[in-house]
């Protein structure tokens, strides 16, 4: 079974069909990638899956249950963490309240707990020190490079412990060492059994770690395969380059 | 033998950083602790000399703004919700102690807890509505709340209208009189401003925090963003309805023109801007400096509108230089002296 299944999905804004009747299955275990031209609507499924927007008509399935009108607490709660294209931190906190913030806080009672509990801070700076960054965690985030806080979200999403990650666009704004690292970083990941989608530009860590991927246009799914027969498909390349 | 020598000096200066280290903690602590010890004494001279009745009377003034500004500070500072109608809850506790204490001769003293209870609640049920919206809808929301509530209890039969209720003075000598009031209303404001400081340290507080940076984000995070800014918007109301139930009970006469006006509900906030939003110490310090000066101003000038100038300014002039507030600024530049540090 599919760990995410997207059916018939439909999206607009204003005159604009965002999403389009589509169709998405992300198979439980694996690195997949969507790609497609600027405007195919990636960026609108990724926020209709994680509920910051709602659709106008299809159904979000996330481990066999319905997902579409919950809000996005719960959705991530569920086990669905994501990254923003544009990193999204709380710059006036600093990278561990930046990393805790994001453990799950789970009867009344707790909420009024310590901010940071022992096993919180541990965790965080095991995570921290992943992504190799230790040395920033009492710096407040506004204070770090673009690259630092990529680095910083991909690491505070793995604090709640996602089933499924979803990481729109890992590579934008990153030079290529950074790149390698964050490579390197999904698909030890992906081997601890985590599944990851992928929204990404960069074809190079599209076509290096992700199977199958997905192209979109439109709103809508255009081709569905392996990297090699994305590659040689016909639809794909008029997409991109026009014809 | 030199290495031996070093070592000596090393432990000669961690011995000096140890001891100062020592030294600065008992600074910090110990400054607050004489000041609150000193508060606390202050009736007995009270009672034994009998002239400190002006500035037990401007303490309580103090006690006041600072439950008010530190119980705002959750809401507008934690969570960066401004709101302009925080003496809503000061008017509701002040009213719902006065009209149960003319129908049941209970005493605010005894029923202020459950005024602070009821103006919780309806901080909640308020919350439930206009929080829905933010930015400058939620301020406007605020200051609707007032006008409205002001009209209302300036044309309601039950509390008075425009006149108001009249409460009996207390059955104590004129010398005596303002002390269980004082108390009373001291005991509350450390209750608050220790309420506040767990709050930022708690969860509840780093998720409020995490909503005035990014609400997106904190709900993208995990965070209920919804409920925590309602119960936020709640507990701010708690320690105002108490306070409002002793103050109007101090005050023996309840107006709507006294309790329900736009400007008092903007000097809790711009008390609390002066002194630093989202800090501890800053609500505290803002509000004493506000008070200090008005009051100098207006024994020196008399009672002029220039105290409303010279504040202004102040608050101008301040937040130019500081503009983090007082505590915020000092502390982001590293210079907070630590007594003031109470984050």
């Amino acid at each position: 079974m599919a760990l995410l299944e997207i059916k018939g999905l439909n999206k607009s804004f204003g005159g604009i069909q965002a999403v389009s009747d589509c169709n998405i299955s992300v198979e439980k275990g694996k690195i997949t990638s969507l790609i497609g031209p600027n405007g195919a609507g990636k960026t609108t499924v990724f926020n209709l899956v994680t509920g910051l927007l709602s659709p106008d008509s299809g159904e979000i399935l996330f481990e066999g249950k319905k997902i579409n009108h919950l809000q996005p607490h719960q959705i991530t709660r569920m086990g669905i963490s994501r990254t923003f294209q544009i990193t999204r931190d709380l710059q006036e906190m600093t990278v561990l309240e930046n990393m805790v913030v994001q453990s799950q806080v789970h009867g009344f009672w707790d909420m009024f707990g310590s901010s940071m509990l022992k096993e919180e801070e541990e965790r965080a700076m095991d995570l921290l020190s992943f992504v190799g960054i230790t040395h920033l965690a009492h710096e407040k985030s506004k204070n770090l490079s673009y690259g630092q806080k990529k680095l910083l979200e991909f690491a505070s999403v793995l604090m709640s412990e996602p089933k499924l990650l979803m990481l729109d666009e890992p590579a934008g704004g990153v030079n290529p060492t950074l790149l390698e690292s964050i490579i390197d970083r999904i698909v030890e990941l992906n081997k601890k059994g985590v599944t990851i989608l992928i929204v990404e530009h960069n074809m190079e860590l599209v076509m290096k770690i992700s199977d199958p991927v997905i192209c979109m246009a439109y709103g809508t799914v255009l081709a569905q395969g392996s990297p090699k027969e994305i590659q040689d498909n016909q639809q794909v390349l008029e997409a991109y380059l026009g014809e | 033998m030199a290495e031996e020598l070093i070592q000596v000096d090393l432990k000669g200066k961690e011995g000096a950083i140890r001891v100062r280290s020592k030294v600065s903690l008992w600074l910090k602590r110990g400054i607050p602790l004489l000041i609150l010890a000193i508060l606390a004494l202050l009736p007995v001279f009270q009672i034994v000399e009998g002239t400190l009745n002006y500035w037990i009377h401007m303490l309580m003034y103090v006690f006041l703004y600072v439950i008010m500004s530190s119980s705002w500070n959750i809401i507008g500072g934690f969570a960066g919700y401004v709101s302009l109608g925080h003496n809503v809850f000061f008017a509701l506790g002040a009213y719902f102690a006065g009209m149960l204490f003319l129908a049941t001769r209970i005493s605010p003293f005894i029923s202020a807890p459950v005024a602070g209870l009821l103006a919780m609640g309806f901080g909640l049920l308020f919350g439930l509505i206009a929080l829905r919206t933010r930015g400058s809808t939620f301020i406007i929301s605020t200051i609707a709340l007032v006008l409205l509530m002001a009209e209302l209890f300036d044309n309601w039969k039950l509390t008075g209208g425009t006149n108001g209720l009249a409460l009996p003075l207390i059955d104590l000598p004129g010398q005596f009189a303002k002390i269980p009031y004082y108390y009373y209303l001291l005991v509350v404001m450390v209750l608050c401003v220790v309420a506040s400081y767990f709050i930022k340290h708690s969860k509840f507080g780093l998720a409020l925090r995490a909503i005035s940076q990014d609400e997106t984000k904190a709900e993208v995070a995990g965070i209920p963003t919804r409920k925590y800014k309602i119960l936020a918007f709640g507990l701010s109301g708690l320690f105002i309805g108490v306070a409002g139930a002793v103050w109007g009970s101090y005050l023996t006469y309840l107006r709507p023109s006294i309790f329900l006006t736009v400007s008092l509900g903007t000097s809790i906030v711009l008390n609390t801007i002066l002194g630093g939003k989202g800090t501890i110490a800053g609500p505290v310090v803002g509000t004493a400096i506000m008070i200090a000066v008005n009051e100098f101003v207006v024994a020196k000038l008399g009672a002029t509108e220039l105290n409303i100038v010279v504040t202004g300014l102040i608050l101008i002039f301040v937040l130019l230089f500081f503009p983090e507030g007082i505590v915020g600024s000092l502390k982001a530049r590293n210079k907070l002296p630590s007594f003031l540090d109470w984050d």
